[in-house]
């Protein structure tokens, strides 16, 4: 037998088995892409940069939202291996047998929800999901802990950013944030779970600019997720790019001035630069500290609480509130009357009680005198002219014709519809100014008249207003005949504001015909039988009108005033709704002296006034 | 005792330059993957990479003191090498057991895997076995004493349990094959059995080896290709009717071989052996696979999946096999280079053990398909330079002893490299003189470096 032939067997092996590896080799790195990507799949990550959140600040450049950083160690159960609990605990600053009763905890409380079918606490804690181990650690403690954390697989560091408020004021202006869902997940490629988007005020309508845009780092990550390098010398990454800062017209002093005077009371302030349309305050009371909204912890706790509350601290009543004017109404008439030349300056009326009521007077001999007596039938006569203006025989169809013409001025006062804020639009109300066919709907075609409508001349029956649109009244009576759409924003990092707030909206009433309304302004704080004499300051001409509304049987009536100071060259206008209070001049008048003095004269002088109405509680007449 | 420089000069330079170059890209490797920017010297000995250079520098100065020694001392001692080897394994049971293995002897950080010398041992003393034996290994006495010559190192191995060297063991068939053992003795009294059959010889017995071993792989590649589907010129081929189409297709070309280039007088026997193994070869895949696919549980079943790897499993039970294969493959033609591996670096450890037993995947990841081009050739041709050494050897005991090296190299390179893409089940055993590890790197050195002082001593030994 010949054995030498048996050596070709094992050189066939050999070079049988290198031929092979060598063709699967090819195959594999060369032909097959798969493995590449499996390769990209296990080592190399994608991981976004969240930029921080956009600061606010007022228009005195106070931070008013700002982010408070603070970093959670986060734990996933799963991924642990052979864990050193005494070194473990010493290196986070805990004793051993707090650290075994906080995983305990996590399981026995990260993850509890009750369901709402079966109404039983569940939990639905998994050993492959983060929960935070140790809470709101602060830079100096994190970075610390993190340069070790590689000891320690399972546990890594998450920053979490919450907003927070210096100042307890203005969360019906700023609104707050809470985890985004599944459909905004979907429909936005920014969003991703866990993260946060504002949901309602000014979080929500500028949420595309608060949120910043995100980076991109490409790096190489470990067996146990650390991250060991950047990928390819960072060659793919993009940096992250914060928000411009925000800087908004609000005052945040007097903003919180104003939830002082309006502490335990409903209704609102307003308050407006007449000559940018900035809006220097908007208190809505009852309100409530945005701390309070304020991460998920602080939402969980606190949202139900004020979702239930009857006195519904989470509805922006400037914006959403819809209440009928009373006589401050008068003031938009007067000007419409005299635009249509119904009457001139120097008209008078009787004051007859017989066709409506009114309180004790004497006849107003001009237009200035009746907005001072906010005299009723006056105006009751006055804007009769102007709705039934003689020009059709038929009473219904002049009334028609009357009703649709003074419509038109109404609108272009701002009213009877959304005065466009920068809060967003589904926040705000249109109120209600009714024209031929909202009566038609529900009197019937030519069925109605003056004398069926009437009590829209004083601002009552139908006649809606959001408080916005009150102070608007009076930034178009300061401004005399034109305003800018009322807005939060002053301007976005280095540009200005956006340009819907740059854009002028004049009135078409004549510059002429304001003197006597303004003039008519200052009687009412500064001559005898004026309304608002509470309103009055030192060092300054306020002109205001009070309002008195009537507020169905058995409920007293809202008191409303609004003014602007000083009357030349005027700093501020406002408007100031306190529910069932009584008369205008009793509540609302004073709150806007004790404003306008704080904004104009800096300080308050009549501390015995401003205490008797921080302290005034008008909780039990709701 | 001769002077070093003619001591030097008779060594193979061939061999030793390709063990060098072997041992340039196991350091560079281990470098890459282990590497400390914290200490970034090569020579740094807390590190891995200065450990392995360390490891080099003490086994290339036992393969010099080896030189130095006469070559007749391995005959003279080979069995009392063998008894020690064994001895040491028998206590190595006794050890407190590393990772689950009672492998390793030693205090404290310092150890040697006896398991690795044993190899060495076994094959000088099956070499002086078969050559002082002088006889044919073809009675039935003497193949059960050299068969319990490997046998008895390979149940003390079992024990440890360590599969890879148990595995590496069976290596010394192919060598006891080459010197002509024949299980024809037993065959043939296994036949008596059957009086109609009378046999001198039969082609089972005497090529038993290389069958069995063509058997085994057959029965590894129906199993591991009994889930997947090719698609060979747009035809959509189950894998064991794939492996059926293959082996007739092979078997064609045999026939062709035996009708065209055969000595006709061997026709009818090559014939009979060719139909016969043709028939074996499509029942031992059919049957394999209906026993696996219809009779095999459910649980035995996913077993024997996940160790081929059949099952997708990427972060269980088949974690290395993927990480490593991904790490491979990602390699593409160019490599990722020097330091740039992603997947397989022990800084992102996704491939656990990256700088022992799958240091390929680094190299490979690293250099590519190219590296694994000039890697995988220097591989056979130091292979195929150890199988020349040994046919030019004029003694038996140094024939054999080249053999045994040469297919302990062998199984070392297919078992390891094989793993690293699919084609082997992860069996946990070192890359010759590239994977980091003190025992290994000695062992394989001594090994080689007994090899080349025999062949260097050739011409003084007479048969």
């Amino acid at each position: 037998m010949n054995l030498d032939n048996r050596k070709y067997l094992l050189y066939a092996l050999v070079i049988g088995t290198g031929f092979f590896y060598l063709l699967r080799l090819f195959y594999m790195q060369v032909v097959d892409d798969s493995w590449t990507r499996r390769a990209t799949e296990i080592a190399e990550k994608r991981r976004e940069i969240i930029p921080p959140r956009g600061v606010l600040v007022d228009r005195k450049n106070r931070k008013i939202v700002i982010n408070k950083i603070s970093y959670n160690l986060m734990v996933v159960e799963e991924r642990i291996k052979h864990l050193d609990t005494s070194s473990f605990a010493k290196l986070i600053g805990w004793d051993v047998k707090k650290v075994k009763a906080r995983f305990k905890e996590i399981i026995k409380n990260e993850g509890v929800y009750k369901n709402p079918s079966t109404g039983k606490t569940q939990s639905n804690y998994r050993k492959d999901r983060p929960y935070p181990f140790v809470k709101d650690l602060t830079l100096e403690e994190v970075t610390r802990i993190a340069s070790r954390l590689t000891d320690f697989p399972g546990f890594y560091e998450e920053p979490t950013g919450t907003r927070f408020y210096p100042y307890p004021n203005g969360a019906n202006i700023l609104g707050y944030m809470n985890e985004v869902g599944r459909k905004e997940i979907e429909a936005d490629a920014f969003y991703r779970p866990g993260m946060n988007i504002g949901r309602s005020g000014l979080e929500r309508s500028y949420e595309s600019i608060l949120r910043g845009k995100k980076g991109v780092r490409y790096i190489v990550t470990s067996a146990t997720n650390n991250e060991i390098e950047p990928y390819a010398d960072k060659k793919f990454d993009t940096v992250a790019t914060p928000s411009p800062k925000i800087k908004l017209g609000i005052d945040i002093k007097l903003q919180q001035y104003g939830e002082e005077l309006m502490k335990n009371k409903k209704g609102c302030i307003v308050a407006i630069e007449p000559k940018t349309g900035e809006i220097l305050t908007m208190v809505s009371a009852p309100c409530y500290d945005p701390n309070l909204l304020a991460g998920r912890k602080n939402i969980r706790k606190n949202y139900p609480g004020l979702i239930t509350d009857e006195n519904l601290p989470l509805f922006a009543r400037p914006l959403q509130a819809e209440y009928p004017p009373g006589s401050i109404f008068k003031l938009l008439q007067a000007l419409i009357c005299l635009q249509e030349k119904e009457i001139t300056p120097n008209t008078g009326f009787p004051c007859n009680k017989s066709v409506v009521g009114c309180h004790d007077h004497p006849s107003p001999s001009s237009v200035a005198k009746a907005v001072q007596y906010s005299c009723n039938p006056y105006f009751y006569a006055a804007v009769r002219r102007v709705i039934q203006p003689n020009k059709k025989k038929n009473v219904f169809e002049d009334a028609e014709i009357g009703l649709n013409n003074w419509h038109k001025y109404m609108m272009a006062f701002g009213l009877g519809t959304k005065l466009g804020v920068d809060i967003d639009t589904l926040a705000q109300r249109k109120g209600l100014i009714p024209n031929s066919s909202y009566y038609d709907k529900y009197l019937g075609h030519h069925q109605w008249a003056f004398s069926t409508i009437r009590s829209i001349s004083i601002g009552q029956g139908e006649i809606k207003l959001t408080p916005i649109q009150m102070a608007n009244i009076a930034v178009i009576m300061a401004n005399r005949g034109w305003y800018y759409t009322p807005h939060f924003v002053k301007s976005i990092g280095k540009k200005g504001k956006l340009k819907t707030y740059r854009t002028k909206h004049i009135t078409p009433i004549n510059r002429k015909h304001f003197d006597a309304v303004v003039e008519g302004m200052r009687r009412v704080v500064y001559e005898a039988g004026g309304t608002g004499k509470e309103a009055k300051i030192e060092n300054f001409v306020v002109c205001g009108k009070t309002g008195t509304v009537q507020n169905g049987k058995n409920k007293k009536n809202h008191s409303v005033f609004i003014a602007f100071a000083p009357m030349d060259n005027p700093k501020i206008a406002l408007a100031v709704f306190v529910e069932n209070a009584g008369a205008g001049g009793a509540w609302a008048a004073p709150i806007a002296g004790l404003i306008l003095d704080k904004y104009l004269n800096k300080k308050v002088t009549n501390k015995e006034k401003e205490q008797t109405i921080k302290n005034a509680n008008l909780m039990s007449s709701y | 005792m001769r002077d070093t420089r003619g001591l030097i000069s008779k060594v193979d330079l061939p061999l030793l330059i390709g063990i060098l170059t072997l041992m340039f890209l196991g350091i560079l490797t281990v470098y890459s993957v282990a590497y400390n920017p914290e200490h970034p010297s090569l020579f740094d000995t807390s590190q891995k990479y200065g450990k392995q250079i360390l490891w080099i520098g003490v086994s290339l100065f036992l393969g010099f003191l080896i030189l130095l020694i006469e070559a007749d001392v391995y005959r003279k001692f080979a069995e009392y090498i063998y008894i020690v080897t064994l001895l040491l394994l028998v206590i190595v049971l006794f050890m407190p057991p590393v990772h689950g293995a009672k492998a390793w002897l030693g205090i404290g950080g310092l150890g040697i895997q006896p398991a690795e010398f044993a190899k060495i041992s076994t094959a000088l003393m099956l070499a002086k076995w078969v050559d002082e034996t002088n006889i044919k290994l073809q009675n039935t006495r003497t193949i059960s004493e050299t068969l319990g010559i490997i046998l008895l190192p390979c149940i003390l191995v079992a024990l440890q349990p360590d599969a890879g060297t148990l595995l590496v063991f069976t290596s010394f068939f192919f060598v006891l094959y080459r010197e002509g053992i024949s299980f024809d003795p037993i065959v043939l009294s296994l036949l008596r059995y059957f009086p109609r059959l009378k046999f001198k010889t039969t082609w089972l017995g005497t090529h038993f080896v290389p069958f069995f071993f063509f058997l085994l792989i057959l029965a590894f590649l129906s199993l591991f290709l009994s889930s997947s589907t090719f698609y060979p010129f747009g035809i959509s081929l189950s894998g064991p009717l794939f492996l059926i189409v293959i082996i007739t297709l092979v078997a064609f070309i045999f026939l062709a071989f035996i009708l065209f280039f055969g000595y006709p007088r061997n026709k009818s026997k090559n014939l009979i052996v060719l139909v016969s193994s043709y028939v074996f070869s499509l029942f031992l895949v059919s049957s394999i696979t209906f026993i696996f696919n219809n009779l095999a549980a459910p649980h035995q079943k996913s077993r024997i999946e996940l160790v081929l790897g059949l099952k997708e499993d990427p972060n269980g039970a088949d974690y290395n096999r993927n990480r490593a294969m991904a790490a491979v493959g990602s390699g593409k033609f160019l490599g990722k280079g020097f330091r740039k591996a992603s997947v397989s670096s022990m800084r992102t450890n996704h491939v656990p053990e990256s700088e022992t037993d799958f240091i390929f995947c680094p190299f490979a990841e690293e250099w590519g398909f190219l590296g694994n081009l000039f890697l995988i050739s220097l591989y056979l041709f130091i292979l195929f330079r150890i199988f020349s050494i040994a046919e030019r050897q004029r003694s038996v005991f140094f024939r054999v002893y080249a053999y045994c090296v040469g297919m302990v190299l062998f199984y070392h390179f297919a078992i390891n490299i094989g793993m690293n893409i699919g084609f082997a089940p992860v069996i946990g055993i070192p890359l010759p003189f590239m994977s980091y590890g003190g025992s290994s790197m000695m062992a394989f050195t001594i090994m080689v470096f007994v090899l080349l002082k025999l062949d260097s001593q050739r011409r003084d030994v007479l048969r």
